[in-house]
Formats: structure tokens, C-alpha cells, sequence
């Protein structure tokens, strides 16, 4: 209505004014979509002649050689056009950034963004498309100052979130996402081009509607609906490209790996290697040295695919809207096995407004997924096999059906050759989800009060398959009969919210509450079943329960399930004076079957905002366009920990007694009953638009304590490991980003933006007399104590290394445990003469304290250019890989150890002897295995060429993105392993991240 | 107005309906797919039995480094497994490294099991509390096996340990904790007084008599438990009487075959008197019990059943063993305990005493395995070392199905006899012809006037590799000489190992 009002006003002005020199005609278009811009302004700057565009852009106007033309249009960047003789000019308008209007999904609900108190940060759909990545919050890695995102190598594992440092030592630490409205505890099953945008609520008070689900931080997607009234638009954007593995970690080589062997002095591994060259012959160049150099992570690597196609439909009739969008992602492992996943997504939403006050939707989506888990155990075995040993060993004609080599054949304990596995297991998992929701909304009173019901469900089924084929290589390394196992996990999460609102304005004030109930019943049941001796192993097609022996299903068939209730009430008022004063209060309350010992739990949370640069002496500023200051602070309980039993439960068991299985009970010991694990926080924050908002700014800074800290503690003489509430945790941070946008001229635009975020852990309390809880693992130890960060690294600090016998003469602490020069000297740190566990320190926290992300952006004409860093520092990561040498010793090592390794006095003063590696002296944890895990990464950068949409050689052309991007292509880290991105900071067996290149187009109809 | 009450009208109506539908609070305080230890039915006498499998299946269940750690410092035993586990070879050596993960692990897994087992006994107290006419008595004597299986593993910590702390408190164990640290004469005394609880509870019967658990615990068990407690306080009257009372039950015989004892033909013989059962059920596909014998098995052999597999070389017998089997010609009792590759018999006869040995000493064992050259190791244990032809078809990991005897009566005999040479009386039989049955069976002649040093060398011959009984013999008769073989130097400090560093963090330990 309010567009023809208006284009009969402009067509009214337009004949009043009417008489110029040159009749201009054109275009107007959104540069962001090259839809036409009805009723858009066309103003002959300084006067007040003008005309608007028509409903498909189309404007005419007379003006003089020499006049400045001003196209404008609500949301739009203003363009000014100076006349000279040309009769057509068609404008692309660009969208104005002035996302202050912008309005922000909340939960149950929205707030313009000028009204937001807490911690929240959007990143639009441009940043998330540029990833080529099966989830979302890959895209935001180092986006978001706060948000810490550990890369997950694998195809189709989902990265690891944190939000504001560790928040829980137990439950996930993952967000919560909450798509058009529906909550989701995973998203893998969004494809990156259906979003329109994301926003991270960081701060307890953002979050605090959502309940315990949203104690992690809440991620809300937004996805690219249509708009009531819009024509369709049809959008593909699809990719292809490579994966390589970066910075893959140097290991000794035989050379190397023979020069440790034989300086340690082990009678045992020199027979090994002996029997090698016996096996495989000598090295020509050296001929102490096999005729064998295997680099086994060149040999279990590889390049792989990635590709992906959707296409997606949005528009919407005069009453209703519409969004369809189908997805095909594909990707491959760099593990050289069948490792891949591949993914079918369809999805629909439909909003109707059956009256001015009813209102109905449904949303939809279906995922259907194949994935073949890698096998792990490989990144761990190329680390430790020993290069004197081929991929391959033809002599050993027993083998069957390929000849793998086996290092027991050399007299190795294991068999070490990662092939065996990566060849003859089959791990398949067919994921499929269906999520579905469906609301109906009923104003009471018009635009003031409503009510809305919306049910959800989203259900889910795993069905795993993992087969073992047979295979015969040694003893030692052999499968005879073949083995299936088949496993059904399926889940289904069911939600109901009923929530009424009520917004008005009095005058200067503006009022809004909300109240609600929520309910969720989550119930999943795993049922699993191995058999073995599968009948015609060698066809898929026979790979069922069915085929195998059936007598071999006894003792192996298996149930669990769990279910668990939620029951919740909700309210939250937000109030305003004058856009000026904010306010804004929530209360929650949650009732919750996994915490018998505390079912109820009450949390709230209050905010405030003052709109500075809205007060009179701001006013009228043109540096500060906006200004804010916002503080809040909140309570809320923790929802990811697992449920407990609240009692002694009884496990079943099968033993032999005289050759017959028999049935028996164990009844537990121990059992888990938490309190609410409650994090507290306070926020106080500013934002600021300065130099016409060409420059935004926002900080924060929280504090924020987990109280009744959930961490798992050994109950002395069990055994057993019982989560429990030990004590308070403080996680403090500064949090700042800058961006700034400027068009220098019509070709050329760039912006830069960059964020910070600090983050200082501490835990503030213990209610353990003993003053720390040991974590970890007995070897390598990790300590949890008042005044330090959590799960530091606790061990032996290395002051050198003794490098002749009269140091070791010299020191009585050498003297006594019998060292040798090539042995660490540690430090003495209470000063008692000797060397005990009385010695141990904090040598590391896996916490960084720095985080870091910078974006810059240059367009020239079509041209698009993009790059984005992010990097981190402060924090420490456990080689592991290293360490394990206190279990077995007689593997490989990193190159860098073998290089640096002390052989004679002066060589190195930081890394043992060959022998000393394999005393217990130098494998205690100590500062040698705790490495910086510092590191500065490239992380994306994309180059695109924009064809507007117009004729191409006759043929109508619509407009066409073509990019070319490189994800992480560089990371520069000082860490001795693969990837410096170890989410718990010990680095046992990561899957490495690779490098992505892909060439993609985008092209919209 | 009235259109805003009308409005209200249908708020309360549906607020109504939303809360009355969602008043599902009492759901709240369900767990779904959990029993708790207090819903079973305890009435149900029938099924008391059940947590005494239980506590079966957990004593069962060992770690593969229990056996190991607890007899490599034995003068029979070397740690083998050379180049890898060094910490497990200073052990050897009595060089003890308190962060060595063995201890630790062993100390959790014997505890572990000690608080299972008596909590098993508390849950079948519950089903005697609600018995009836037999099962009231069927009940006490679940318990008492229960104390049993706990004192055996108790005797075992304070054998690794001396001082340990006693465990009477499943569900708080905490208790026992405050009730601080017993010494080892504390801990074997508690361990002889269990048993005289257990013991007018329990069947007078062999372990294979049992119906209901075949291979279970009986009262000749505790007699058998509370024999090794008494015989590490050196109370060797009380030994002489535990033992007296097992040999004249005339139960017991030693099982003629040596050999074959430890093998499959053995299991449940009416030799043993507690042994740890496993079993691959004779199936070739399906779950199996077993223990992980790998540590024990040859890294390198060629076995008859080619596709069996052979183990890490850890726990080899001595060459101090070796020569003493050979000296006194214990042929059957040498072949049965060592397994001997090319490379050990070279180094055997490298001793110039040794040069020329009997043809019996050869790298194939009685039942046709061939042991090859391996690096890790000279010998194997043949008392863990099952033949390629007794396992199950399909079966290939070491030793599957094979049992691992925890007390036989041949140390029973040995024990008594060695508590008459101690001083002690007893009336079954003499020392001598105690020690001459053990001998008897191995055609080893029989002696006369059998002196300590003579029952404590049939001990060795007969019980070698065998659960630590040699060291702790020698620690217990301070025969740190003996220890000190093959370039090792025993001193008291040496007796125990310390305690873990893991459990010295978590315990007020030291």
C-alpha cells in the first residue's frame, strides 16, 4: 500500500516539475541480487525535481548537462551520478551496512540490534559461503573474537566449539543452535549456502531464555527465506576442489631411527634391525642400514575431493513465503582408506498468514548421510612405525590376500603396519535425520499480544556397520574369520513451546514480555549386535546379521537406552525509554530428570543499555554516529552434562564357569549425583559506530564463574572415576573487534576488520581437603588446583642436560639415581637436595590466552579479492606422541627429536640422549613434552569475478559468481606435531586438518 | 473492551490447557533404561547367586600385568620383553620407579576388585535378609565365598606392598581409609581371621564337587588362603594345621600328568584348590572369557596350528632355574616350565658345566611347537604356554581357554611340609612323605630326613613361575643371596615395591 502511495506521489512531483533540457532513462537495480528496485529515488541533487523507478526499476527523468543525479532508496547506499551527455544510466545500488536497524533474532523473539545489551556478534552469509566446509562453524574460525574453533580433520565430524573458554570440564562443550527458531544440538545437516546469517550470543544474559541448553553460548542461523510479495529466486552454488595435507610432520628416517637405535645401546632393537637387513637387504648408501625408508604418513596420505552442489528456491505470494532448497555435499578423507562422507539434504519452509491474526508455519528438513569412519588407531601407528619396515613384504608368502608387512617379523612386539586396518575394516554409518516444526501463532489483541504454540521433533537414526575382513599376515596379525557388527542409535528429541507475547509503546516507552512453558522429552536407544563368519565375505552385498553364523551372536547383542524429561517456565520483560534507557529482565525455571538430587533449578538474568550517543550533547556529532554502554549479568545452569543415576545400579556380566557361560550381576560402588553446575557472569560491554559508521567497534569485558564445578575425580580404592561438584572455576576476557567499510571510488571498495580476545582461567575453589584433584592420567598428569587454570599440566621442570661426568660427579642428585651426561637435569624447586614428585610444577596450561582474527577485503570493479588470518597463543600442548615412549620404546620418533638428540658434550641442552630416552628418568612427564602451541594461520582466501546479469551473446545471462579459494593454506606453529589445533591440548592422535583449494560458482536466477 | 475480556477469555482457556497437558512433573523424577541395586527383588531367593558370579567374574578378570608383576622378581623369572617396558626390566633388577604405570595399574585392579567383591557379598546379604529355610544357609555361604575371594587378593596387594590398608567398606571405603595403614603382619592376620569366619559356612567339598559353581570356592579354599597368610606371618603352626586339615579331607590328589596340568586336561582336576577359569566355550566364533596369555607366549615359533598366534615375550625363566632343573634332572618338571628357543639352549651350554645337555632340552615342546629365535627373549614360561593343538579350531589368540591355576595342592603339601621342618606339628603325614608325593609324581626319587633348604628347593622345582611363590618365599626366609643372581644385588629395601605415585596424590599414603 505504501508503495503505490508513494509512487503516485513521486509521479505527482515528477509532472509539477517537468521541463529539462535531456530525457535520461534507466534502470535501477540491488546490486546484491540484480532484482529491479521499485519506487527507488531519483533526485536532481540540490533541487527538488525528481521521479521515482517503477515496479521494475524503470525511471525517466530530464535533467541538465552538469546536474548531480542522486539515487536512493530505503537500506541502499546513496550513488550520485554527475550528467554529461549519456541518455541511459543504469544504477546498481549497493546495500547500506547500516545494520544498526538490523533486527536480531533473540530467542522467542527479536530486538533491534541498537537495542541489544548483551555480547552478541552476526556474521553474514558472505564469510560462511567463502568456506568450503560440511559445517557452518568452520566458516567462523577467528571471526569472532571469543568463539575459539577447533578444526575437525575428518569428513563429516563437526569442529570443536568453545565460546569464552572452557565453561564445563564434563558436558559437551558445544552450543546451541537454533535455526529459524528450531534448537539443534548438532547442524550437520545445513548446507553453508542456505545461510543468510549467524549470531553468536556469547554473554549468559543473551543466552539465559534459552535455559541450560543455552549455558555454552547459542548460535542462531538464519536462513535465506523468501519475503512475502517477492518474485522467486533461484540460487545455485556449487564447488569442486583438492584437500592436501599441510605441514605434515617430519619422522626420523631409517638413517635416523638405525643412528638412535644403535646409541642406545639396546642389544635387543640393534637385533631388530639386524634381522631387517636380513629380511630386506642392505642400503647401498649406507650399508649399516636397511634397504627400507618408509615416511608411513607419506604412505597412509593422500590428496582427496571435495564437492558440493545446492540449489535453492525463495519467494513468497501476497500471504505466505517460501524457501526450498535441496544440497549434495561430497568429501573425501586424506586417510588413504575408504573414509569419506557424503551428504543429501532437502529442506522446505512454508509461512502462511491465514488471517490478519493467525498465522501458521511448518519447516522441514531431511538429511541422509553416508560416512566411513577412518581408522584412527593409523595416525597413531605412522607416528610409531618404525621406517626400517616397507608398506610391503613379498617375502612373507604366507600372507594372504595382500603381503603387508608385520614388524613382529622382525621381532617388534606389534605389528605396527597401519595398512592391515586401514584395508580390511569397513566402518559405515548411514545418518539420517529428520527434523521437522511446526507453529501456529493467534494475536489476542492485534500487533500487542499473541499467542504461539510450535512443536518440534527432530529424530534421528545412526545405523553403523563395522565389517573385519579376514586376512592372514603373521601370528601376530591375522584375522581368520570375518566379523560384523551392526549398531542402530536413534533419537528422538521432541519439544513443545507454548509462549505468549506482548509488546506496546506508551509515549516515549516501549515495553515487551514474554511467558511460556517449554517441554522436552529427548529419548534414544542404541541396539547393537556382532556376528561373525559372514557367508560370501567377499561380496558388500552380503555384509548383514543374516549371513553370519548365527551361534556367534551369544554374549554379543546389546541394549541401552535413556530417556530424560525437561519441563520449563520462561519469562522475560524488556523495556525502553526513548530508544535512550534499556532494560531487560529473564527468569527461568527448569525442571530436569538427569540431576535427581536437584530436579529444580531457578536462574535470572537482567540488563542494561544506555544509548549514548542518543543525548543531546551527541547528538549532532559526526564522528560518533552511535554509542553504546551495555552491562548484564546472568545465572544459568549447565544442560550438556550427562544424566545421573542418583543410586547404585546393577551391570549383567557373562563369565566362564567350567566351559559354560554364565550369568552374573556387579552392582556399582560408586555413583554420580550432581547439583546444577551454574555459571555466573557479568558483562559489561560498549558499541560504537564512528566516522559516518564507516568504523564499528565493539568490546566486552566478562567475568564469568562456573560454580558447583562438575569434574570427575578417582574415589581412592575403587577405581573409579565419579563426576562430581568440586569447586568454582573463573574465566575472565577482554573481547574487542573493529571493522572498518569505505568505497574509495566506483571501482574501487575495500574493507579491513580485525578482533581480539584475551581469556585468563582460574579455579577460584576446591572442596577437597587436599587442596587439587589429579586429572589426566597417572603418566601424564594434569592437576586441577585453587589459583591455577584448570587441568594444567602438572611434572618436572628441565633445567638441561648433563653433558660430562663431572657435572654428573659434581651433583649428588645425579649421583644417586645413577645418571649418565645425556640425561636431564631438572629443577630442583623446593630445594631439598633431591629430585622427587615433591619437584612437580605447573609446566603448562592447554588454554590459550590470545586469541586473534583479521579480514581484508578489496573489490575492484568485478573483481572481489579476500583474505582472512586468525592465529592464538598463550597455550601449551602435551606431545603425547613423545611421551608415550614410557609404554613402549622401541618405536619411531619425530625427526626433530632424532636430529637434536644429545650425543656428546655440547650438542643440545634440551632434548636426552637415544639411550636416555628410554630411561624412566627422562620419561617422567616434564617441561620436555609440554611444546607452544602457539600458531598463525592464512585461513581463507578467495578471489571472485562477478558477471552482472545481461545478455551474453544474445542469450539472456543471469548473474554469475566465479571464485577460486584456498582454505587454510598456511599455518605457521614452532609445535613438533602434525597440527597445533589439539582441542584438550595432549596430542595423542588428531586427525590432521588439511588445506582445501576449490574452485566454485555461484549463479542467481 | 469487551473485546479485550473476550480476548482474556480465551488466554485463560488456553494457558488452562497448555499447563494441565504439560503437567508432566512426576515424569521428572524418572531414570529411564537403569536398575538401581535397590529395585531388585530381593525375595527372589533363586537369584542370589547371581552377584556371586559377580564377584567370580571380577576376581576373574585380571589384568595381563597382574600375574606378571607379581613374580618377575623372582629368582625363576627374568622380565623378558627386552627393549620394551624397561621399567618392567628394572623391576627385574629391584629398581623400582614409583611412576611406573604397572603399579599403579595392579594396585587399582587388586583394590578394584577387593571393593566389588565385598559389595557383591552386601547385595546377596540382602537376598539371606528376605531368605527362607534353605537359601538362608545358601546365602551365608555366598558371603563367606565372597571373604574368601577378598582375602585372597588382599594377601596378594600386602604380598607387593607389606603395609596396605584392609577394605571391609564397599560403599564407603573412606572408612577404611581413616582407619589408616595396616602393616602386613595386620593385613595377614585379618586375612587368617576371614577365613576362620568364612570357613563353617562353605561346602566340604573340592572346588570341581560344587554344582551350583563348579570350580568355586570351598572350605579347603579358605583353609588354602588362610595356610599362605599364616605362612607369611611364619606362623607355621597355623599353617601346619590349615594344611592338615586339606590333606586329610583325602580330597585332594595331585593330578598324574605335570605336564598336561597346565594345559586343557587340567582344568578343574582335583589338584586345584582355587584356579581363575576362562574359556572360549569350544566355539570357534562368538564372546569369549579369556585371559590375555600374550605376554607370556614366544614372539616368534612356528606352532603346529600355523595360524596360531604366538605372544610379546615377557616372563622368562632364568638361567639360574634352568641349571638348577638340570642339576637335579627334573626332566618333567623343566620341560613343563620352560619352552626354550635355539638361542637360550646356546647360552645354556655357553657355561662350560652345561656343554653337552639332554636331548629332552629342545626348542620343541612335548606337543610339537616349535619355539623360533626372538630378540625379546631366551625362554618362555611353559606353565603359561598352551599348545597349538589344544586350542579351540578358530581360536588362535595365545593360551585361549586356558585356565590359570591360583593354588594347587602340591604347595599345599610343600607347605606343610616345610612347617614341620619349621618346628611345627602335624600328624597327616611326615615332611618327608609330603615332600616325596609332590616328587612322586615327576619320578623324581623320593628323599629322607628332609631338611627347610630341601622343601624350599622342591618348592622351586615344583611352584616356579608360578604367582611369585618362590620371591616371596625367599623375602619371607630372607634369603636375599639367593636374589641376588645374574648380576643383581637384593638388599631389604628392596622387599616391597613402593607405592604408587598416582595413589601417594590421591592417599594419605607415607
Amino acid at each position: 500500500m505504501r508503495t503505490k502511495i508513494s509512487v503516485l506521489f513521486f509521479f505527482l512531483l515528477g509532472i509539477t516539475l517537468y521541463a529539462q533540457d535531456r530525457t535520461i532513462t534507466g534502470t535501477v537495480t540491488s546490486m546484491e541480487d540484480g532484482l529491479p528496485i521499485p519506487s527507488a529515488n531519483v533526485l536532481i541533487k540540490g533541487t527538488s525535481t525528481g521521479t521515482s523507478t517503477d515496479f521494475d526499476g524503470n525511471y525517466t527523468i530530464s535533467a541538465k548537462q552538469g546536474d548531480v543525479i542522486e539515487f536512493s532508496y530505503i537500506g541502499f547506499k546513496t550513488v550520485e551520478i554527475t550528467v554529461a551527455n549519456q541518455n541511459t544510466l543504469n544504477i546498481a545500488l549497493e546495500t547500506q551496512v547500516s545494520d544498526l536497524e538490523e533486527v536480531v533474532i533473540i530467542g522467542y523473539g527479536s530486538q533491534k540490534k541498537s537495542d541489544l545489551t548483551g555480547a552478541i556478534t552476526t556474521v553474514d552469509s558472505e564469510v560462511i559461503e567463502k568456506t568450503p566446509n560440511s559445517n557452518v562453524m568452520q566458516s567462523l574460525q577467528g571471526k569472532v573474537p571469543g568463539v575459539q574453533i577447533t578444526s575437525a580433520g575428518s569428513p563429516g565430524d563437526s569442529p570443536n566449539v568453545r565460546i569464552r573458554g572452557i565453561n564445563t570440564l564434563n558436558g559437551s562443550q558445544n552450543p546451541l543452535y537454533v535455526v529459524d527458531g528450531n534448537w539443534y544440538d548438532n547442524i550437520d545437516f545445513l548446507d553453508n549456502s542456505q545461510i543468510e546469517s549467524v549470531s553468536v550470543l556469547k554473554d549468559v544474559s543473551s543466552t539465559a531464555i534459552f535455559g541450560q541448553r543455552g549455558s555454552n553460548g547459542v548460535i542462531i542461523i538464519k536462513t535465506k527465506g523468501g519475503k512475502k510479495g517477492s518474485k522467486p529466486v533461484i540460487t545455485y552454488n556449487g564447488y569442486t576442489g583438492i584437500q592436501h595435507a599441510q605441514n605434515v610432520l617430519k619422522m626420523a628416517n631409517a638413517e635416523q631411527f638405525v643412528t638412535m637405535v644403535y646409541e642406545s645401546g639396546s642389544a635387543a632393537d640393534i637385533q631388530y634391525v639386524e634381522n631387517a637387513i636380513q629380511r630386506f637387504g642392505r642400503s647401498r648408501v649406507n650399508p649399516n642400514i636397511p634397504n627400507v625408508n618408509t615416511d608411513w604418513y607419506r604412505e597412509v596420505l593422500r590428496d582427496a575431493p571435495i564437492t558440493n552442489h545446492s540449489l535453492g528456491i525463495t519467494g513468497g505470494g501476497e500471504n505466505s513465503n517460501y524457501g526450498i532448497n535441496t544440497s549434495y555435499f561430497a568429501q573425501e578423507g586424506i586417510l588413504d582408506m575408504k573414509n569419506e562422507y557424503e551428504r543429501f539434504n532437502i529442506q522446505g519452509n512454508i509461512d502462511i498468514d491465514v488471517s490478519d491474526r493467525f498465522k501458521v508455519g511448518v519447516n522441514s528438513a531431511f538429511s541422509n548421510a553416508t560416512k566411513y569412519n577412518p581408522e584412527n588407531g593409523a595416525w597413531f601407528q605412522a607416528y610409531f612405525a618404525v621406517p626400517i619396515l616397507p608398506k610391503y613384504d613379498y617375502t612373507n608368502t604366507a600372507a594372504d590376500p595382500i603381503p603387508f608387512s608385520d614388524a613382529t617379523l622382525l621381532g617388534y612386539r606389534g605389528s605396527q603396519n597401519p595398512f592391515p586396518a586401514m584395508t580390511f575394516n569397513d566402518n559405515q554409518l548411514r545418518i539420517r535425520k529428520l527434523l521437522t516444526s511446526i507453529y501456529a501463532e493467534y494475536y489476542l489483541i492485534p500487533d500487542k499480544l499473541s499467542f504461539k504454540t510450535t512443536y518440534y521433533n527432530d529424530y534421528s537414526t545412526i545405523l553403523e556397520r563395522n565389517v573385519r575382513l579376514p586376512y592372514f599376515i603373521s601370528g601376530q596379525s591375522q584375522r581368520q574369520v570375518s566379523s560384523i557388527r551392526r549398531a542402530n542409535l536413534t533419537t528422538s528429541n521432541q519439544m513443545w513451546d507454548n509462549l505468549l507475547t506482548y509488546s506496546d509503546t506508551f509515549g516515549k516507552h516501549s515495553v515487551k514480555a514474554i511467558a511460556g512453558t517449554s517441554y522436552r522429552d529427548l529419548h534414544s536407544n542404541s541396539f547393537s549386535a556382532t556376528g561373525e563368519d559372514i557367508s560370501a565375505v567377499d561380496f558388500e552385498s552380503s555384509w548383514y546379521l543374516n549371513f553370519a553364523d548365527p551361534d556367534s551372536f551369544n554374549g554379543r547383542v546389546f541394549e541401552s537406552a535413556s530417556r530424560f524429561y525437561y519441563m520449563s517456565y520462561l519469562g522475560r520483560l524488556e523495556y525502553g525509554f526513548d530508544d535512550k534507557y534499556l532494560f531487560n529482565a529473564t527468569v527461568r525455571r527448569e525442571g530436569d530428570s538427569r540431576f535427581p538430587r536437584e530436579i529444580w533449578k531457578t536462574t535470572p538474568q537482567f540488563g542494561l543499555g544506555w544509548v549514548i550517543s542518543k543525548e543531546k550533547f551527541l547528538n549532532d556529532s559526526n564522528f560518533i554516529n552511535f554509542l553504546k554502554l551495555r552491562a548484564t549479568w546472568g545465572q544459568l545452569s549447565n544442560g550438556s552434562l550427562s544424566g545421573s543415576s542418583g543410586t547404585n545400579t546393577i551391570n549383567t556380566i557373562v563369565t566362564a564357569i567350567d566351559d559354560t557361560q554364565t550369568n552374573g550381576i556387579i552392582g556399582s560402588t560408586t555413583f554420580q549425583n550432581l547439583k546444577r553446575e551454574i555459571m555466573e557472569e557479568t558483562n559489561i560491554g560498549i558499541s560504537a559506530r564512528l566516522f559516518n559508521s564507516r568504523l564499528s567497534l565493539e568490546a566486552d569485558y566478562y567475568i564469568r564463574d562456573i560454580k558447583d564445578l562438575v569434574a570427575s575425580r578417582e574415589v581412592p580404592i575403587t577405581g573409579n572415576f565419579v563426576r562430581d561438584n568440586i569447586g568454582e572455576m573463573r574465566n575472565k576476557g577482554f573481547e574487542f573487534a573493529a571493522n572498518w567499510n569505505q568505497t574509495i571510488n566506483d571501482n574501487w571498495k575495500f574493507s579491513i576488520g580485525g578482533n581480539i580476545a584475551t581469556l585468563d582461567n582460574e579455579v577460584t575453589k576446591l572442596d577437597n581437603g587436599r587442596g587439587y584433584i589429579d586429572t589426566g592420567s597417572a603418566e601424564f598428569r594434569q592437576r586441577i588446583e585453587v589459583g591455577e587454570p584448570v587441568n594444567y599440566f602438572f611434572g618436572l621442570e628441565v633445567a638441561g642436560v648433563y653433558q660430562n661426568d663431572t657435572e654428573v660427579a659434581n651433583d649428588p642428585v645425579a649421583v644417586d639415581n645413577g645418571l649418565v651426561p645425556g640425561d636431564f637435569k631438572y629443577v630442583d624447586q623446593n630445594n631439598d637436595g633431591v629430585i622427587d614428585d615433591n619437584d612437580r610444577v605447573n609446566i603448562g596450561s592447554y588454554l590459550p590466552t590470545f586469541n586473534y582474527g583479521a579480514n581484508l577485503k578489496v573489490s575492484y570493479k568485478n573483481f572481489d579479492l579476500s583474505i582472512d588470518m586468525q592465529g592464538q597463543s598463550g597455550n601449551q600442548i602435551l606431545n603425547r606422541k613423545r611421551g608415550e615412549v614410557i609404554f613402549t620404546n622401541d618405536t619411531n620418533m619425530d625427526a626433530d627429536f632424532a636430529i637434536n638428540r644429545w650425543h656428546g658434550e655440547g650438542t643440545t641442552n634440551s632434548y636426552p640422549s637415544a639411550a636416555g630416552r628410554r630411561r624412566a628418568w627422562n620419561q617422567k612427564l616434564s617441561s620436555f613434552f609440554i611444546e607452544d602451541g602457539a600458531y598463525f594461520r592464512i585461513q581463507n582466501i578467495q578471489l571472485a569475478y562477478t558477471i552482472k546479469s545481461g545478455t551474453l551473446l544474445g542469450d539472456n545471462m543471469p548473474e554469475t559468481r566465479v571464485y577460486f579459494t584456498a582454505d587454510r593454506p598456511f599455518t605457521f606453529f614452532n609445535y613438533n606435531g602434525f597440527n597445533p589445533e589439539v582441542a584438550n591440548g595432549v596430542d595423542r592422535q588428531t586427525y590432521p586438518v588439511p588445506a582445501v583449494y576449490t574452485v566454485g560458482v555461484n549463479v542467481k536466477i | 473492551m469487551k473485546n479485550l475480556k473476550q480476548n482474556f477469555k480465551q488466554l485463560t482457556l488456553l494457558l488452562a490447557v497448555g499447563f494441565t497437558f504439560f503437567n508432566c512433573n512426576d515424569k521428572l523424577e524418572e531414570i529411564e533404561g537403569q536398575v538401581a541395586t535397590d529395585d531388585l527383588d530381593y525375595t527372589i531367593s533363586s537369584d542370589m547367586i547371581l552377584p556371586l558370579i559377580g564377584a567370580y567374574s571380577t576376581t576373574y578378570t585380571r589384568g595381563w600385568e597382574d600375574p606378571l608383576l607379581v613374580g618377575v622378581r623372582g629368582d625363576d623369572v627374568n622380565a623378558g620383553g627386552l627393549g620394551d617396558q624397561p621399567l618392567f626390566a628394572e623391576t627385574d633388577l629391584y629398581n623400582y620407579d614409583n611412576g611406573f604405570w604397572m603399579y599403579n595399574q595392579v594396585w587399582k585392579n587388586f583394590y578394584g576388585d577387593i571393593v566389588d567383591v565385598l559389595n557383591a557379598g552386601e547385595i546377596i546379604q540382602r537376598y539371606g535378609d528376605l531368605a527362607t529355610g534353605s537359601y538362608v544357609d545358601l546365602a551365608n555361604q555366598y558371603v563367606a565365598e565372597t571373604k574368601v575371594l577378598s582375602g585372597f587378593q588382599h594377601l596378594q596387594m600386602s604380598r607387593l606392598w607389606g603395609n596396605i590398608y584392609i577394605i571391609q567398606n564397599p560403599a564407603d571405603p573412606q572408612i577404611d581409609i581413616d582407619n589408616g595403614i595396616d602393616s602386613k603382619m595386620e593385613v595377614m592376620q585379618y586375612v587368617s581371621d576371614l577365613m576362620d569366619e568364612a570357613i563353617p559356612y562353605l561346602p566340604d567339598a573340592r572346588p570341581n564337587e560344587r554344582e551350583d559353581v563348579p570350580g568355586g570356592v570351598t572350605k579347603y579354599t579358605a583353609l588354602a588362603v588362610k595356610a599362605l597368610a599364616n605362612l607369611e606371618m611364619e606362623d607355621y603352626q597355623g599353617v601346619a594345621e590349615a594344611t592338615e586339615e586339606i590333606i586329610s579331607s583325602n580330597k585332594f590328589s595331585l593330578f598324574p600328568d605335570y605336564y598336561e596340568l597346565f594345559k586343557k586336561p587340567g582344568k578343574l582336576c582335583n589338584e586345584n584348590l582355587f584356579e581363575l577359569q576362562f574359556s572360549d566355550y569350544n566355539t570357534d566364533s562368538g564372546d569369549v572369557n579369556n585371559h590375555l596369555f600374550a605376554p607370556f607366549g614366544p614372539s616368534s615359533w612356528t606352532p603346529v596350528v600355523e595360524t596360531a598366534s604366538g605372544g610379546w615375550g615377557f616372563y622368562e625363566p632364568s638361567l639360574k632355574f634352568i641349571k638348577f632343573m638340570l642339576d637335579r634332572g627334573d626332566q618333567t618338571r623343566l620341560v613343563t616350565s620352560v619352552c626354550f628357543t635355539p638361542r637360550g639352549i646356546d647360552e645354556i651350554m655357553e657355561d662350560p658345566a652345561y656343554a653337552t645337555l639332554p636331548n629332552y632340552v629342545s626348542n620343541t615342546t612335548p606337543s610339537g611347537d616349535i619355539f623360533n629365535d626372538y630378540p625379546r627373549a631366551m625362554f618362555a614360561s611353559g606353565k603359561h604356554y598352551l599348545p597349538s593343538t589344544q586350542l579351540t579350531p578358530g581360536r588362535n589368540s595365545y593360551g585361549s581357554s586356558k585356565n590359570l591355576i591360583a593354588i594347587r595342592y602340591a604347595e599345599i603339601l610343600l607347605m606343610y611340609a616345610e612347617a614341620l621342618t619349621q618346628g611345627a606339628t602335624g600328624t597327616v603325614m611326615t615332611a618327608d612323605e609330603a615332600v616325596n608325593s609332590v616328587r612322586a609324581r615327576v619320578n623324581m626319587p623320593a628323599l629322607s630326613g628332609v631338611t627347610t633348604d630341601d622343601v624350599i628347593d622342591e618348592k622351586f622345582a615344583e611352584l616356579a613361575m608360578e604367582w611369585g611363590i618362590r620371591y616371596f618365599d625367599m623375602i619371607r626366609l630372607n634369603r636375599y643371596d639367593e636374589l641376588s643372581y645374574e648380576g643383581r644385588t637384593f638388599t631389604a629395601d628392596d622387599e616391597y615395591l613402593p607405592y604408587p605415585q598416582a595413589q601417594v596424590d590421591l592417599l594419605p599414603l607415607e
